[in-house]
């Protein structure tokens, strides 16, 4: 008894003294959710479909140029949904030559002849990949501009392993705005040449081409914060995009006003060089996110080095440059929740939650030795120790403590002594019953123990499920009841035990308990 | 040595129709208000929308609040007071899909009226002050406040900006110029202040947006974790006890939600995230009670064997009792305080779990032992259920 003691007691030091070393000082460790230190909290949504769109009109226009190549007449090939496209008009003597190709050249797509034509579908492991793909990239490129934009510990992670929804913590942020349109914008960059435009309407503009769009050209609108409005008729192949970009800062143009002044790649270099000295005194539009900026006429040859103007407040023109630098969204991004807590009212939350423990914890202390005398300073220490390990535990595994987190640790404060109190009374039945002090007390803790495992251990189940499907400050609850029961499992069942059987050791032969 | 009860004989089952009637009248009144009636109210988080607590520097009352948003059609906001002294309220606009907008841009139509509502609460000389470029104190944020003060004071700016902000955080709003001198500023600083920038009548506490799709996504969460967490005790219980146990577990548990969500429905809360943790967490509260009833009533079935089944629960319950009234008892205090002092964020949290405490010790009493009872008059003898 006596050896097996010493352990015990080490063992409970030990738990004690790295609980105190983790969470010291709270300040630094314990983390803290938006919901009480203030920021904003975004939920977003990538719409993977665009990227879905992209492959398909990529392959689409594979297809054409293999047909064309080949010499095999069609019809039409046209997009039928993200993922799926069919090409009309074929000659049933065509489809062996039509199948080497796709076989070729297609290994990614699922193909049915019908008609007199073939319907392709992305694989679905191919579909999955792309989607995934997209999200990712979408969550690099999103990290890469919060960090640019400069956020201390920002969290931005993925929701769910397969799941299409990013969330963004951004700690100590205000003002939402400007920083969901960081996020927001895709920064697809593009310089095109300007065949037509600006016009007021599209009549205007095509008056020249018989009213149709020519096949190498496309109908882009001018941003009306940027310009006029109006329409441009640009050429479909771009001369440069964004991923030709080597760096891009804020800047001015030579009429001091805000800009982003840019430098290429040496490969982006050579074409942009090639293009400007066989258009001089041409217009060259610049494309963001399909409206044009600006529409500058080439002066002269540019290689590696350019401006980007239009008419930008500084503040635009910074986060232009920065999401240029960090890079273009594969798929465009929707908004699904937004939240933002003051800091103000995160310390009055603070403020009352400690408020309410510390009234909780003195009465329920109040109460136990009250109650059980003694042995109910036993279950006072046991809770102290409780919370100590909470809040270790809440350092060790950097779990954030938010609001329903302290209503968590204050629940804790009442269900803890739950186990003490299962034990006591089991005590005090073995007593009445006319055992010993020291038999009482054994045979309460064995008994108790596994009613209190079982219990505990549904309870436990509960908060998985709570942990699973909750967000943020839910999340911040089930972790904290979790650590909580943990916690209380052992400071009732072990540390409890051991200061029966200390001062039960020092008397000779106990005869009264102070239950 | 105190004690609760002196050896207490309650014959609780002898109650078990009187019980049964209870918490079938709570249920099915539940229900019908729930179905025909006002019903719950869902929350932002469920509904979508937008939510605003705001800080007024003066007293306002909720009827002039309203007179101010009724102009711009916002007059059926939910405003509610969160602190006595008519400073701090809560608006969140009802429902929106009625106004018509496209379902995609919806989020966007939440956070703009968002932007209304706070727009019809300032007073028109400020929002003229405003456009003119004098900065409102309330709003402004650190650094925008540094620069301002950067123009008079370079070198101090930071540390000033600093303490000013903190005196903002600390008391919600500014309410005076006054309340700058208490913190030792220099009498030139504030006079610059008074010049380059004025005192909001409002602050923005914290404002919540969620598009309806996040709220229909939640809505199937919430349902999945308690179904997935019923079967996980279902389970559990099933393997560490017998079938009937698990069973009568669960049903006590259902019965416990069901409950609460009746008694929830008459008031004028709503349903957001919190609520759902806090009905899951009194679902693991209560079969943590039910269990300790279980594990008796286990154990006597090896000791008093003659006695009759429903005698032996009778015997089960009062052994337990003291110990199932202590444990309800500190929680219920714990969670009493959260209630009390917590704070108008965490209120309603905190009034789920008391009415589920309360639920949840009358349940594993009154519930969870008779539906054993009847298991086991159905489906076999006694002996299964050791």
């Amino acid at each position: 008894m006596k050896r097996s003691l010493g352990w015990r007691f080490i063992l409970t030091l030990v738990v004690i003294g790295i609980s105190i070393f983790l969470m010291i000082p709270p300040k630094e460790k314990i983390k803290l959710g938006l919901d009480l230190k203030g920021g904003v909290h975004l939920a977003l949504q990538v719409m993977t479909d665009d990227a879905i769109n992209i492959e398909t009109d990529q392959a689409i226009a594979r297809l054409q140029e293999q047909l064309k190549k080949k010499e095999i007449p069609f019809e039409t090939v046209n997009k039928v949904s993200p993922g799926t496209f069919r090409a009309q008009g074929l000659r049933m003597e065509d489809e062996g030559k039509i199948r080497d190709i796709l076989d070729e050249l297609f290994r990614d797509w699922n193909y049915a002849f019908s008609g007199q034509g073939v319907t392709l579908t992305l694989k679905p492991e191919v579909d999955r990949y792309i989607r995934d793909q997209a999200v990712n990239q979408a969550l690099e490129t999103i990290r890469n501009r919060i960090d640019q934009f400069g956020v201390a510990e920002p969290t931005i992670q993925r929701q769910g392993l397969a799941g299409e929804k990013i969330i963004v913590e951004l700690p100590g942020v205000e003002n939402p705005e400007r920083v969901k349109n960081i996020i927001r914008t895709t920064a697809l960059l593009e310089f095109k040449l300007v065949k037509a435009g600006p016009a007021p309407d599209e009549e205007t503009l095509l008056k020249d081409f018989d009213g149709k769009v020519p096949e190498d050209a496309e109908l882009v609108r001018g941003d009306p914060k940027r310009t006029q409005g109006g329409f441009y008729l640009v050429s479909k192949v771009a001369a440069i995009t964004g991923k030709d970009l080597r760096t891009a800062r804020r800047s001015v143009d030579e009429w001091n006003n805000p800009a982003v002044a840019f430098t290429l790649n040496p490969d982006g270099a050579r074409r942009f060089e090639k293009v400007t000295s066989e258009n001089i005194g041409k217009p060259l539009a610049i494309i963001l996110d399909g409206r044009v900026q600006s529409a500058p006429t080439i002066q002269d040859r540019i290689s590696d080095s350019g401006i980007i103007h239009g008419r930008f407040t500084i503040e635009e023109a910074e986060d232009l440059a920065l999401v240029l630098r960090a890079g273009a969204l594969p798929a465009s991004i929707k908004y699904l929740e937004e939240r933002t807590v003051g800091p103000a009212l995160g310390l009055d939350s603070i403020r009352k939650g400690l408020r309410a423990g510390i009234a909780a914890l003195v009465v329920v202390m109040i109460f136990m030795v009250f109650y059980y005398r003694l042995s109910g300073i036993n279950a006072v220490v046991a809770l102290i120790l409780n919370i100590i390990i909470i809040f270790g535990g809440l350092a060790y595994f950097r779990a954030t403590l938010t609001l329903p987190g302290i209503a968590g640790i204050i629940l804790t404060i009442g269900m803890a002594v739950d186990a003490n109190i299962l034990i006591f009374e089991r005590i005090r039945e073995e007593l009445a019953a006319g055992k010993g002090v020291v038999n009482s007390v054994a045979a309460g803790f064995s008994r108790a123990f596994r009613t209190i495992l079982d219990s505990n251990l549904t309870t436990i189940i509960a908060a998985i499920f709570l942990f699973q499907f909750g967000t943020g400050p839910v999340k911040g609850f089930a972790v904290t009841l979790i650590i909580g029961i943990l916690a209380s499992m052992f400071t009732a069942v072990f540390v409890s035990r051991l200061i029966f059987d200390f001062t039960l050791s020092r008397k000779r032969r106990p005869e009264t308990l102070s239950i | 040595m105190i004690t609760l009860f002196k050896q207490p004989r309650i014959k609780f089952l002898n109650y078990k129709y009187f019980a049964f009637a209870l918490s079938g009248a709570i249920i099915l009144a539940g229900l019908i208000n729930m179905t025909v009636g006002k019903g719950l109210k869902f929350g932002i988080d469920f509904t979508g929308g937008t939510f605003i607590r705001i800080k007024f520097r003066e007293p306002i009352k909720t009827e002039e609040i309203r007179a101010k948003l009724s102009p711009k059609g916002l007059g059926d906001s939910i405003i509610q007071e969160i602190e006595r002294g008519q400073r701090e309220y809560q608006i969140r606009t009802a429902g929106l899909i009625k106004r018509g907008e496209k379902p995609g841009e919806e989020i966007e139509t939440h956070v703009i009226i968002g932007n209304m509502v706070i727009e019809a609460l300032q007073k028109p000389e400020e929002l003229a002050q405003l456009e003119k470029g004098f900065k409102d104190l309330n709003s402004i944020d650190h650094k925008e406040l540094v620069n301002l003060l950067a123009q008079g004071f370079p070198e101090e700016a930071e540390e000033v900006a600093r303490k000013i902000i903190e005196l903002r955080d600390e008391k919600g709003i500014i309410e005076s110029f006054d309340d700058l001198r208490g913190l030792g500023l220099k009498e030139e600083t504030i006079k610059f202040l008074q010049e380059k920038s004025f005192l909001g009548s409002l602050c923005v506490l914290s404002r919540e947006t969620v598009g309806p799709q996040a709220g229909k996504e939640l809505r199937k969460k919430a349902i999945l974790a308690t179904v997935w967490a019923l079967i996980g005790m279902l389970v559990y219980i099933a393997f560490r006890f017998k079938i009937a146990y698990g069973v009568a577990g669960v049903l006590t548990l259902v019965h416990d939600v069901l409950v609460t969500l009746s008694i929830y429905s008459f008031t004028n809360r709503e349903i957001n995230l919190p609520i759902i943790a806090a009905i899951l967490t009194l679902v693991g509260y209560s079969i943590n009670d039910t269990i300790v009833v279980f594990d008796r009533v286990r154990e006597n079935l090896k000791i008093l064997r003659k006695l009759p089944l429903e005698e032996l629960m009778n015997v089960s319950i009062n052994q337990t009792l003291s110990r199932t009234i202590l444990t309800a008892g500190t929680t219920f205090l714990a969670v009493l305080f959260l209630f009390l002092f917590g704070g108008k964020v965490i209120n309603d949290f905190a009034f789920t779990l008391l009415v589920g405490l309360i639920v949840g010790t009358y349940s594993s009493i009154y519930q969870s032992c008779p539906i054993v009872l009847y298991w086991q008059k159905i489906f076999g003898p006694k002996k299964k259920l050791k």
